[in-house]
């Protein structure tokens, strides 16, 4: 996907959903942006290549 | 400090399950373990490694109106150093509250030393630092 730029900083991201585990609540879940908007609070995406290896 | 941590591989939710119950060094870990399986979100930030599916060590600081406003990526074999990522959080915190300040580098928590960006600042940033 070369057409496809990545975001840059002071840039509105694109609203996003992601399906979760919640070790918190021991259930999957969905994480997405619009409701951490909805709910005022900031967010840290934290990208790691893969589970099982060595972060 | 009204923030939200999720993590983000390309593995689905149930090899994070799998990862987080039986990894003991992930016992503490209570934050979401989100899915980003087609690798969609990771494209979008430009972290996709297209030749392996994978996700490069990206971390994105995203505000609660939706802007970003801050960026790191490193390559596989470098990890993250959490208290600058603590630091940056602090700092952009910090920021949405006090527009017109700037927060330097050796800037770690509120009540350090910030600046003033202005024509009174231009040649006297080190003056400014001491002051």
């Amino acid at each position: 996907m070369s057409d496809c730029t990545p975001l840059k900083l002071g840039q509105r991201v694109p609203d996003f959903e992601l399906e979760t585990y919640e070790p918190a609540k021991g259930d999957f879940g969905t994480f997405s942006l619009a409701s951490q908007i909805a709910k005022k609070r900031w967010t840290i995406l934290f990208f790691y290549p893969a589970d099982f290896t060595f972060v | 400090m009204g923030c939200d941590v999720v993590t983000v591989s390309t593995d689905t939710k149930f090899v994070h399950l799998a990862w987080r119950e039986h990894e003991k060094e992930l016992s503490k870990v209570a934050y979401p373990m989100g899915s980003d399986a087609t690798g969609a979100l990771s494209r979008m930030f430009g972290v996709l490694d297209e030749g392996s599916g994978l996700a490069l060590r990206g971390t994105y600081i995203i505000n609660p109106e939706g802007t970003l406003l801050g960026t790191e990526m490193n390559f596989y074999n470098l990890g993250r150093n959490i208290d600058e990522l603590l630091r940056k959080f602090k700092a952009n915190l910090y920021l949405s509250r006090k527009t017109t300040e700037a927060c330097p580098s050796k800037w770690k928590d509120e009540g350090d030393k910030t600046l003033l960006p202005g024509a009174n600042l231009v040649g006297k940033v080190h003056e400014a630092l001491q002051g």
